[in-house]
């Protein structure tokens, strides 16, 4: 398995006839585990839509995706909601802790919904927070932390099931853009260390610095992948 | 890690204040249940206490608790004789008032002003004053006999043949209290509890002798004029010779004045004898009704007493549907605050039923919490009421066991609006 995920000619279009919008058209790209990525492109270029499909939340109308080599849209009804809590993991925006966890809850939820419990999960919650450097606010709610340290709570959380792939939906544009760089060189780390593929949607073109490539949207379409030599062949020959 | 509990930590003070709203309104159920009971006990006391299973009175009466009856008290020597008859006690009992200024709490005057509130103009314009005439049943037992006051919680029983009476605390006697009823005082020897009548008011009982003197002895000056006349007219009658006239005349004045009559005889039938064998044999040769204590109890309840309890119910069941619809918002409410992470719990792949039952069991929860605090307060303010207000542990339970299925059933309006969050909707934001 060389691509922790791989995606080849995904469409996806929505409504029918005068009404139907293509938000997505032959979109194939691949990251290794332990990869960064950056997916870059000006509003309604498609890169909510590509995060959806990548991260099992919405079917692409057309074209394949391989999990860890398991192709996911194949037909078969796969459980999309067992996959996501075992294989992907999530950052987003505003972090979105519950808030009515506490940083070390929030962590344990991930963990509990891949049925590590008790003592199991505590230390590894706790393992993650203080890989994270945010150990010492286990205790404390969403609220009473920084921006910063939400973040951080929130990677420990996407990191704590282990998953195949970690999407980041635009992570540092809460930020100044000093904790932004932060975050994404404290991705770099997670990605290598952890060897975890990560694609993180931006606009913010500083943080491009931090990544191993780019995969850049326009109306749709993929103008520019990091490294064309990784781009899975078309099906269709494009 | 239980979600609803975590939310509940964290929105404590929102879910506490909603939990008091819930109770306050379960308390008013409970409350409600609570004063049907205490019409119910009200109306079965004192024919639950006698301990009788068949009650005779006069022929075609519902005596003798919501009609009258009399009839004269040897009745009971031929029925005490009849077989299966294992006691026959003669058993006298009416309402009757004495004029005696009661004290007013506050609550009461508070309770009568919240009265007034739109109906000053039905009533007289004094009726704010407390009244002064002091309402009760007099009961007249035959002492050693069934009928008495059943368990005495202060002073002792009644010993002497006249002049001693047992009151309910209701009555606001104390022992050793002394009271005029008809022509002679009463001294106060014990107390009772909760032995009251279908009305609410309260019991005094005396030996039977001194009942039939308090609720049959007539004015002393009506009495004259009774004797006076009857001679007359027996005298007028025939031309009897004087020497049969006068004593006949005497006689007759004094069957006129006879206070010797009875509202009922309470008749304990043997053991292993049928009941309505009994009653049967009673109504056949005496020509008198007879009345299982059931059915005494029933009549009790018919006419108002009855119109009140399904009034009270009706309202009781409103509650419940209200309740259930507050439930249901405040759940609703509480889940429309946290769509978002509803979303963002579902984008991490947690388990739909996790999220459901997290909704499901903070209303279940609200509901079961909101019932024992509803109780709790609904049994701290049942002595202020008034009337009986009796609720029980029993229907604590049963409130629960409701309140958890309206909980559930009012949580669905929540938990399809859950069932609507798209998990989409947390990423580009």
């Amino acid at each position: 398995m060389e691509y922790a995920i791989e995606a080849t000619d995904l469409a996806k279009s929505y409504g029918e006839g005068h009404t139907r919008v293509e938000a997505l058209k032959g979109i194939s790209m691949a990251v290794r585990p332990g990869e960064l990525f950056a997916i870059m492109g000006a509003s309604g270029s498609g890169k909510t839509t590509l995060l959806m499909i990548l991260g099992l939340v919405t079917e692409p109308t057309e074209g394949r995706v391989l999990l860890e080599g398991e192709n996911i849209y194949n037909g078969k009804r796969f459980d999309l909601q067992r996959l996501r809590r075992e294989k992907v993991g999530f950052i987003f925006q505003f972090a979105n802790l519950i808030p009515f966890l506490t940083a070390k809850e929030n962590v344990l939820l991930s963990l509990e919904l891949i049925g590590i419990f008790g003592r199991q999960a505590d230390s590894r919650a706790m393992e993650l927070l203080e890989y994270l450097e945010v150990a010492d606010r286990a205790g404390n709610l969403p609220e009473q932390l920084s921006g910063g340290e939400r973040q951080r709570v929130a990677i420990a959380r996407a990191l704590a099931n282990n998953p195949a792939i970690i999407l980041a939906d635009e992570p540092t544009a809460a930020l100044d853009t000093e904790r932004g760089l932060s975050v994404m060189r404290l991705l770099r780390k997670v990605s290598k260390d952890q060897g975890t593929a990560i694609l993180v949607v931006t606009h913010d073109t500083r943080m491009i610095s931090e990544v191993d490539g780019v995969i850049r949207l326009m109306d749709g379409r993929m103008v520019e992948h990091g490294d064309s030599k990784r781009q899975p062949q078309s099906q269709n020959g494009r | 890690m239980n979600l609803a509990v975590k939310d509940i930590r964290y929105h404590f003070f929102k879910f506490l204040t909603s939990t008091i709203g819930v109770g306050l309104l379960l308390m008013v159920m409970l409350t409600i249940g609570g004063i049907i009971r205490g019409i119910i006990l009200d109306s079965s006391t004192i024919t639950e206490t006698t301990g009788a299973d068949l009650w005779v009175v006069q022929k075609a009466w519902l005596g003798p608790f919501v009609e009258i009856s009399r009839f004269p008290e040897d009745y009971y020597h031929a029925i005490q004789s009849m077989h299966g008859v294992a006691e026959a006690s003669p058993l006298v009992m009416a309402w009757d008032h004495v004029e005696r200024a009661m004290r007013p709490t506050q609550l009461m005057k508070f309770m009568y002003m919240n009265t007034l509130i739109g109906t000053r103009t039905m009533v007289e314009p004094g009726w704010i004053d407390m009244p002064h005439d002091s309402r009760f049943i007099v009961i007249g037992y035959e002492p050693g006999h069934i009928g008495g006051p059943p368990t005495i919680i202060a002073g002792r029983g009644i010993e002497a043949s006249h002049y001693e009476i047992v009151a309910d605390v209701k009555t606001g006697l104390q022992v050793g209290e002394r009271i005029r009823l008809g022509d002679f005082d009463y001294t106060v020897v014990g107390l009772t509890r909760n032995m009251v009548g279908y009305t609410a008011d309260p019991v005094i009982y005396a030996s039977l002798d001194d009942a039939q003197n308090i609720l049959f002895e007539a004015d002393p000056d009506l009495l004259r004029n009774i004797r006076r006349r009857t001679q007359q007219q027996v005298l007028g009658a025939a031309a009897l010779d004087p020497r049969i006239g006068g004593p006949l005349a005497q006689q007759a004045s004094q069957i006129a004045e006879n206070v010797s009559l009875v509202n009922a005889i309470a008749v304990k039938v043997a053991p292993g004898v049928p009941v309505d064998e009994v009653a049967q044999e009673i109504t056949r040769w005496k020509h008198l009704e007879v009345y299982t204590a059931a059915r005494e109890v029933n009549m009790q309840l018919m006419g108002s007493n009855r119109l009140i309890l399904l009034q009270l119910s009706l309202f009781r069941l409103i509650l419940l549907v209200i309740a259930g619809v507050v439930i249901g918002l405040i759940t609703y409410t509480f889940t429309l605050d946290k769509l978002k992470e509803i979303a963002v719990l579902k984008l991490l792949g947690t388990q739909t039923r996790r999220i459901y039952a997290m909704i499901l069991q903070q209303a279940v929860l609200m509901g079961l919490l909101g019932t024992l605090l509803g109780a709790a307060l609904e049994f701290a303010s049942e002595p202020y009421f008034p009337r009986r207000v009796v609720a029980t542990r029993g229907d604590v339970v049963q409130m629960l066991i409701v309140i958890s299925v309206i909980a559930f059933l009012a949580s669905i309006m929540a938990i399809r609006r859950a069932t609507k969050v798209d998990p989409r909707s947390v990423l580009g934001t």
